[in-house]
């Protein structure tokens, strides 16, 4: 405990602070009532997501560093991403700018040329369910429970990029391949690569019950094709609904706005083509830890959600 | 006999016979099956250096062709079996262009999800490596236009414009790439939800937060439609993001 530090640097990403705009608030609640402080990072820029890395290397590259550059003039250490994608690709950056000493003078000089701060150390970035485990952890969640789930079955869906790949995610004790020494080891923080269980743990502690959901849990929703390749997509969430809805689950607990959007897409439309077992509703897992900390389902926007959670928690109590 | 990996070989090349006697000795039921050999001798020998040049390419030649990351994939297991990322791999080592050209199709549809390059016992960047011989073929003209690639620079282009993306623009705009006619605002050349054509799904799940009178979410959204989102001291930045992307020839295509 206390690897992360209480206090961090926090990149919301661009969909936070539009569509899943209940992700961030909920996310700031429960941060507020863990004790743990949330410095919003001013002035940020996308991470590029899947998309762009697609299309150009180093201005994938550039983007990240322009946020970590922000982070360190405000004096962190440390970033906090509650998406996926975001996560992913600052960890991205961190691999190469640590790894490759050619890139890392490349973008500082380009930094510079941009008008933005040279990066003087690279800061490390987090997913923010591994900070809220390890800053606060089930404990403090138990403490904290006013209102415990009781009886909400969950099916806690983590996605792909949360503990992978661990090059990047450092999520694995091996370093894989030869340079050992080039090569990122396991951080103490980091989740179990195969069975992550920081959702699950943290969620038990506040009453809920965890369903069987292996392995679907990281299984991808085709989330960054999930407007231009709608049939894998489309396949990907229903295999991932279906185990949910065969193995009991009253509500799918979502870590990252483009998982959510895209189990919440393709749900209303696999409902519409009349595909059976589909008809799991998704929320965000800092919804749930927010209405058992006793706010309302309005405090933490559960009618954000287009799958339409709250009748599912009304019928428990819940909301 | 079972063939493994049967997708990399062409229908046409399987033969399969009843009965089969060679030289006098009928082994028809032992071997039967028979792959027709194929001769290959145009390698393009200048298309792996390519790929090992670029920084998130270079651990291709580290691939030992255990085959873990099509064992894992799931664009493979789930999708297409022709989707091979240890074949892909195979062939850009060689140069074997035409090959790697029949599979186009496929190559496009990695979801990125990394399972490939997690598992890599040699420590190979799977995805990354895919996605430069990608690139490099694209690059080259090798390969068409596919929908992930047209949707990537749209993406790409947002953000290089203001610095952050918007999902309404981002989705309306996609829709109108794929032949909807979307209708805009003639002032601000914004698109204008529920007016013109929309694929009913997208009417359907737009309406929701309409219905149950989530008057907030709504005005957050349409002011992001408005006023696209956008980072401050953003232009200095801009042009260098735009000099590095010309030079790795990003903005030519």
């Amino acid at each position: 405990m206390g690897v992360i530090g209480k206090r961090v640097a926090y990149y919301p990403g661009c969909s936070l602070e539009g569509a899943s705009r209940a992700y961030d608030v909920s996310t700031r609640i429960v941060a507020k009532e863990l004790g743990l402080e949330l410095d919003y990072l001013e002035d940020y820029n996308c991470c590029g997501a899947m998309e762009s890395k697609n299309v150009t290397f180093m201005g994938t590259m550039l983007l990240n560093a322009r946020n970590m550059s922000l982070a360190r003039k405000q004096g962190h250490d440390v970033i906090v991403a509650p998406c996926n994608g975001c996560s992913f690709s600052l960890q991205r950056a961190e691999y190469f700018l640590e790894t490759d000493r050619n890139v890392f003078e490349r973008v500082n000089a380009l930094l510079r040329e941009g008008g933005v701060d040279q990066l003087d150390k690279i800061p490390h970035t987090y997913h923010i369910l591994e900070w809220f485990y390890h800053e606060a952890g089930p404990q403090k969640v138990k403490e904290k429970t006013k209102r415990p789930l009781r009886g909400l079955k969950v099916a806690n869906y983590y996605g792909c990029l949360y503990t992978r790949p661990h090059f990047y995610a450092r999520t694995y004790a091996h370093a894989g391949g030869q340079e050992e020494e080039v090569r990122p080891r396991k951080r103490d923080t980091a989740d179990d690569d195969e069975h992550p269980y920081y959702m699950n743990a943290l969620l038990e502690a506040a009453g809920a019950t965890s369903v069987e959901f292996e392995p679907m849990h990281t299984q991808c929703c085709g989330g960054p094709h999930s407007l231009s390749d709608e049939q894998v997509s489309e396949k990907f969430v229903m295999m991932i609904l279906q185990t949910a809805k065969r193995n009991g689950a009253d509500i799918i607990a979502t870590e990252c706005p483009l998982c959510h959007a895209s189990v919440e897409m393709y749900r209303h439309r696999l409902m519409m083509k009349g595909v059976p077992d589909v008809d799991v509703p998704a929320a965000y897992f800092t919804q749930l830890l927010g209405l058992a900390f006793g706010y309302s389902a309005n405090d933490v926007k559960l009618k954000d959600n287009l799958s339409d959670p709250l009748p599912v928690l009304k019928r428990l109590g819940l909301a | 006999m079972a063939i493994h990996e049967r997708s990399l070989v062409e229908p046409e090349r399987i033969l399969r016979k009843e009965r089969l006697v060679v030289e006098g000795i009928d082994v028809s039921g032992d071997w039967n099956l028979i792959i027709l050999p194929r001769v290959i001798n145009d390698y393009d020998l200048d298309f792996a250096k390519e790929i090992v040049n670029s920084p998130d390419g270079k651990t291709i030649n580290q691939c030992y062709q255990c085959s873990y990351c099509t064992a894992s994939c799931p664009v493979h297991n789930y999708w297409d079996e022709r989707y091979n990322p240890r074949h892909f791999i195979y062939l850009a080592r060689l140069g074997m262009i035409d090959e790697l050209q029949k599979r186009a199709d496929v190559m496009w549809r990695c979801v990125s999800c990394h399972k490939c390059t997690h598992r890599c016992p040699k420590g190979v960047l799977v995805e990354e490596v895919l996605k430069v011989i990608l690139r490099t073929m694209a690059k080259k003209g090798l390969i068409e236009e596919y929908p992930s690639k047209k949707f990537d620079k749209f993406f790409t282009e947002q953000v290089l414009e203001y610095g952050r993306i918007e999902d309404g623009e981002l989705l309306f705009g996609w829709i109108e790439k794929q032949g909807y006619k979307v209708v805009k605002d003639p002032i601000l050349k914004k698109p204008i939800p529920f007016i013109g054509e929309t694929p009913e799904w997208l009417k359907q799940l737009t309406l929701k937060p309409i219905k149950s009178m989530n008057i907030g979410f709504l005005m957050l959204n349409a002011k992001h439609m408005l006023f696209h989102p956008r980072t401050k001291n953003w232009n200095k930045f801009k042009q260098v993001l735009r000099k590095v992307m010309e030079e790795e020839g990003a903005l030519a295509h």
